[in-house]
């Protein structure tokens, strides 16, 4: 089941991304090849060998919108920019785009040549007579493939998110799985998983009450219900070790497993605190009312999830899976 | 009651793992373990399960990357958006509903977009928010489990997942309505 979706989720996201392409070749929304008239207020004109002038482009938002063919803008554009001419009459004008720069242009950089620069060629430019400004019609380079490109940067990104996010784990995993050595040693988890063995034998019935697979599923879980994420990972991770000893089928999930993860993707946690800080920033007047509802929504999730979970691995297809 | 039920949570996260290390620790010295060693012993395979999860979680998060990038996720919001109305969701909350369980941040930045266009105590701000609490991100969470013990057939652990999602999504629509409607 997860190769179809992993399939799925890459074959999906390219033939879209294609789609795409294909769309804004058709309609162009990017105006490539066709030029932007605009006036240029300038700040510095030539000196010496270099013929560059350097100004505002502004263009009224109209102009804009009437443009790219939509309400991109409501405010005028004000844009510094660059004008250099080489040696053999050709000129060509560079913006820098930050965030004062209009969301079109910001959009268009980040699939050209380079992220921070808009590059255009200059196909008319003449200077008023006073020297302070100058009307100039620009093509800016071509934009295209946007979403391949896309696509491409987000593989190479997230592969690297990965092996951050792993790298990260090391630290807080080592911690955590001495502390539960130490608990295991000194007889502590036993206790708790002699309190709880009424629940644990019901939802895990696979699983030895003793064995120490429940004690790191009881601390993975009341580590989750409190919101200790750096804790609740390890502790999981450290369950899955554990569960998998009893695995007959090396490289299959079993009963166990399925039903343990079906309690920790519900996410039942008593304190929702990311989503309280957001709505905190955000100025709620109340941020905890969501606590009683994510509550209901987690609940939930679980309860479904161990129910499903439950009837799911008596399928003919997932028991015959686990036959060794 | 309710202020009281989030500082007393509040209070019980902070001093939950400080407690926590009191406990482990003291309980050993207790039963006269030999703490330090012990620890060391046992944190020793630390290294180990966090690069043993890096294939998995690579396939997952790039898989992940690329279907948010293409704009798959637009495409599908407009063929699901009619449909979110019969259930009484409000087609903007879409987005959160089927970005929580494939990607933490991105559901984080969906909610508090969603948050700074209608407002956190609108009925989309909340039901954004509840349904952020409602579920984990499951994919990731799929990934980094099954990962650690090297797990490659997960039987019924997908399903189970989504419909723990699906249960989730709409538990938290129907209770936002009922109460905040």
């Amino acid at each position: 089941m997860l190769n179809y979706i992993w399939i799925g989720l890459i074959l999906i996201g390219l033939f879209v991304a294609v789609g795409n392409d294909i769309i804004d070749e058709v309609q162009n929304p990017y105006r490539n090849g066709e030029p932007f008239v605009s006036t240029v207020l300038l700040k510095k004109a030539p000196s010496g060998i270099r013929q560059t002038w350097e100004g505002d482009l502004v263009a009224p938002p109209d102009y804009f919108n009437g443009f790219y063919g939509t309400q991109r803008t409501q405010e005028p554009i004000r844009q510094p920019a660059v004008i250099s001419k080489s040696a053999d009459g050709t000129a060509s004008l560079t913006m820098n785009i930050t965030d004062a720069s209009p969301a079109w242009w910001r959009e268009m950089a980040k699939s050209a040549g380079s992220k921070e620069r808009l590059l255009g060629r200059v196909v008319e430019f003449s200077v008023s007579e006073d020297q302070t400004s100058a009307r100039v019609q620009v093509v800016f380079e071509s934009i295209r493939f946007v979403k391949l490109k896309a696509v491409t940067q987000a593989a190479l990104d997230y592969a690297a998110i990965a092996v951050n996010i792993a790298l990260g784990l090391i630290g807080i995993m080592a911690l955590w799985l001495g502390m539960m050595k130490v608990a295991e040693e000194a007889g502590l988890l036993q206790v708790l998983t002699r309190i709880l063995t009424p629940v644990t034998k019901r939802l895990f019935p696979d699983v030895p009450p003793d064995h120490p697979a429940v004690g790191a599923i009881i601390m993975n879980i009341a580590a989750n219900m409190l919101g200790l994420s750096n804790a609740a990972t390890p502790l999981g991770l450290k369950a899955m070790e554990e569960l998998n000893k009893l695995n007959p089928k090396v490289g299959t999930a079993t009963n166990a497993m399925v039903t343990f993860l079906a309690i920790n993707t519900g996410g039942l946690i008593l304190l929702p605190a990311t989503a309280i800080a957001v709505r905190a920033a955000a100025g709620s007047s109340n941020p905890g009312i969501i606590i009683g509802t994510s509550i209901v929504g987690a609940g939930c999730a679980t309860i479904a999830g161990i129910a499903a979970s439950k009837l799911l691995q008596r399928l003919p297809r997932y028991k015959k899976a686990m036959e060794v | 009651m309710g202020e009281f039920l989030k500082n007393l949570v509040e209070v019980i996260s902070f001093i939950a793992i400080p407690l926590m290390f009191l406990l482990f620790l003291g309980w050993g010295l207790i039963k006269k373990v030999k703490v330090y060693e012990v620890f060391v012993e046992g944190a020793k395979d630390g290294f180990n399960v966090a690069i043993r999860i890096i294939p998995y979680l690579v396939a997952m998060l790039a898989a992940i990357g690329i279907f948010r990038a293409s704009g798959a996720m637009e495409l599908l919001i407009t063929v699901l958006a009619p449909v979110t109305g019969l259930i009484g969701m409000p087609p903007e909350t879409l987005p959160m509903a089927l970005m929580r369980p494939l990607s933490g941040s991105g559901s984080l930045g969906i909610m508090t977009e969603l948050m700074k266009v209608h407002g956190p105590d609108s009925l989309i701000g909340i039901m954004a928010s509840t349904m952020y609490g409602s579920s984990e991100t499951t994919f990731y969470v799929l990934a980094v489990y099954f990962g650690t013990v090297s797990i490659k057939n997960t039987r019924h652990a997908v399903p189970t997942g989504i419909i723990a999602d699906v249960a989730g999504m709409l538990a938290a629509v129907w209770i936002v309505n009922l109460l905040f409607r």
